[in-house]
């Protein structure tokens, strides 16, 4: 009943739209990463140049190990506390869905305005190091001691974030029948044994996803460094697409940006990949 | 308010009869969750305080100082009048409504075809769709901002908004919500001469609403809080939306705490109003996208 330039017709515009913002930059963003491509000089072919660039640079190998740093400090968390949390929720209590909205809000809340509450947070007399002191912790310098502040930044990471799994948790445990619950508890179970031995086998197809999600999460993030901490102190939280856009829109060195972000997809291809194999031996 | 909440559960537990341990349940429930409330909120309750404190308040002390004891209104004042607070506002008012309607529009268009018609290069056009789901954008930030400097749209709206008015995820979504709607529906409307375009618009768009609405939150959510964009594009601070504004007012009056956390306050309400009306909206889109992403 349809022909084919009705098909065509309807197609004509988003695709020219694809074309110019996806389609051509995916396969340009390689393109590049192969030229020295600069905004000023004319461009030249420089072969794998940037990449044998990239693996002796020790400001992208430093960015790297950062960036990697960074995703073995919040994807454990942001895995693992929104499920207790979603667990918790998920109870028929009295409020319980203010609860909800509450942990989901700062998911909607701007970068900037992240980084700006964060700040002080963390400030030398902020409220942390005040939390902090009752537990015997001298002054901590969180963001201006490089061997802090990726912890702080995956602090905030993880107050962004765990809602936001929270919500994927509870639409997976939604689909976990009760009677599983019910066979649980008349053979004695206590609350978290059952959720051990009943619902995280029945959730893991979204374990794996939210581990899938939150690893590509934390290998692009850099705008809450960018507005935090702009990659310092020292380059301590510089992470790789941090330099990408340094590298790109601060010194202009197009190409060799491209690179490093090429490497980087490939990263985060095999992580993806290595997560897939480890979280999906057995069948669904 | 977790009280009344706990005094509840008593009378629940008594009636149904096994009490002592759920109601020990409940009030452990409650205490993790007012401890995990406590930490998600104080970065908020803290600016407020700050923004509402006057020039005898201290804002770094110890032991912090939670409660303003010389409350003002002036750091509110201020930033309204030193900064264009409004056009800020009414800028990212712009940019969030072609950031939501833009995606509804071709996401629809383009998910139409591959969802409800049959046509050579179909399955060519998904798979290549599906595929670029894999790359991140930030892979592609260069290169889409070389199109956006070749097209000409440099320091313009269109420069921020048209990287994100098409995404293969929200293409994905609608294609999901056309094909849940049954075969005969378009039948019917053929048969009464409507045309390919008025099936598409009158018939099944509005049969769309409940994926248009997950796909309009997402994009909101993103729009809003667009920051990219905004700064690689925009070069006139008259046209910088909140999020950049208040970006650069950090930079501006760095020393001054009052007034950023001011700024802070006035770039947090709006969303926190559409969030409050649309809650459930955003809850379910929210499910949504984790069960079909």
């Amino acid at each position: 009943m349809y022909k084919a330039r009705h098909a065509w017709s309807f197609l004509s515009i988003p695709l020219l739209l694809l074309l110019l913002f996806t389609f051509i930059p995916s396969i340009a963003a390689l393109g590049l990463s192969f030229t020295n491509y600069n905004v000023f000089d004319p461009v030249e072919w420089v072969g794998l140049n940037n990449y044998i660039q990239a693996f002796q640079d020790s400001e992208f190998r430093k960015a790297l190990f950062n960036t990697v740093y960074y995703w073995l400090l919040v994807t454990p968390v942001l895995v693992v506390f929104p499920i207790l949390i979603a667990v918790l929720v998920n109870q028929k209590l009295r409020g319980i869905s203010m609860f909800r909205l509450i942990f989901y809000f700062p998911v909607l809340v701007s970068v900037v305005v992240t980084a700006i509450l964060w700040k002080w947070m963390f400030a030398k007399q902020g409220i942390i190091n005040y939390f902090l002191s009752f537990l015997g912790i001298g002054e901590i310098g969180w963001l201006i001691n490089p061997s802090t502040v990726m912890l702080a930044l995956a602090f905030v990471t993880v107050w962004q974030g765990f809602g936001y799994y929270m919500l994927f948790y509870l639409a997976a445990l939604q689909g976990v029948p009760k009677e599983l619950y019910e066979a649980c508890e008349l053979d004695g179970g206590s609350f978290w044994q059952k959720h051990i031995y009943v619902t995280v086998p029945l959730i893991k197809p979204m374990i794996f996803f939210v581990t899938v999600i939150s690893t590509m999460g934390a290998f692009k993030e850099f705008t809450l460094m960018l507005t935090m901490t702009s990659g310092g102190p020292l380059r301590a939280s510089t992470t790789a697409v941090l330099l990408v856009f340094q590298e790109a829109f601060t010194e202009l060195n197009m190409g060799y940006a491209s690179a490093i972000s090429f490497i980087l997809f490939i990263v985060i291809l095999i992580i993806t990949f290595i997560n897939q194999k480890f979280l999906d031996q057995n069948p669904r | 308010m977790a009280q009344t909440a706990i005094e509840n559960n008593i009378k629940m537990s008594n009636k149904d009869g096994y009490g002592k341990k759920k109601l020990l349940r409940a009030g452990g429930t409650y205490l993790l969750l007012l401890i995990v409330t406590c930490i998600t909120i104080i970065p908020f309750l803290w600016t407020m305080s700050t923004s509402l404190k006057g020039e005898k308040d201290t804002i770094f002390s110890v032991p912090p100082q939670l409660i303003p004891t010389d409350i003002t209104f002036s750091n509110f004042v201020q930033v309204w009048n030193s900064l264009p607070i409004p056009m800020y506002l009414l800028n990212t008012l712009i940019l969030t409504f072609f950031g939501v309607v833009l995606p509804l529009i071709f996401c629809s268009l383009a998910a139409f075809p591959l969802a409800r018609m049959n046509f050579k290069g179909k399955n060519l056009i998904f798979m290549m769709i599906i595929a670029t789901m894999m790359i991140p954008n930030e892979v592609t930030m260069i290169p889409v901002y070389l199109v956006i400097d070749k097209l000409g749209l440099m320091g313009s709206y269109a420069g921020v908004i048209v990287p994100g008015a098409i995404t293969a995820f929200g293409i994905f979504l609608m294609r999901q919500g056309f094909i849940e709607i049954p075969k005969e529906i378009e039948e019917s409307a053929i048969i009464d001469g409507a045309n390919v375009w008025q099936i598409f618009w009158r018939l099944l768009f509005p049969m769309l609403r409940p994926m248009l609405g997950v796909l309009a939150i997402l994009s909101f959510i993103a729009s809003w809080n667009n920051f990219l964009w905004p700064l690689l594009v925009l070069d006139d601070p008259n046209s910088y939306p909140i999020t950049l504004g208040l970006y650069q007012l950090q930079g501006a009056f760095s020393a001054n705490t009052r007034l950023i956390a001011a700024g802070a306050i006035i770039a947090l309400l709006p969303v926190m109003i559409v969030f409050i009306i649309f809650q459930r909206f955003f809850i379910e889109a929210a499910y949504s996208s984790s069960v079909k992403g």
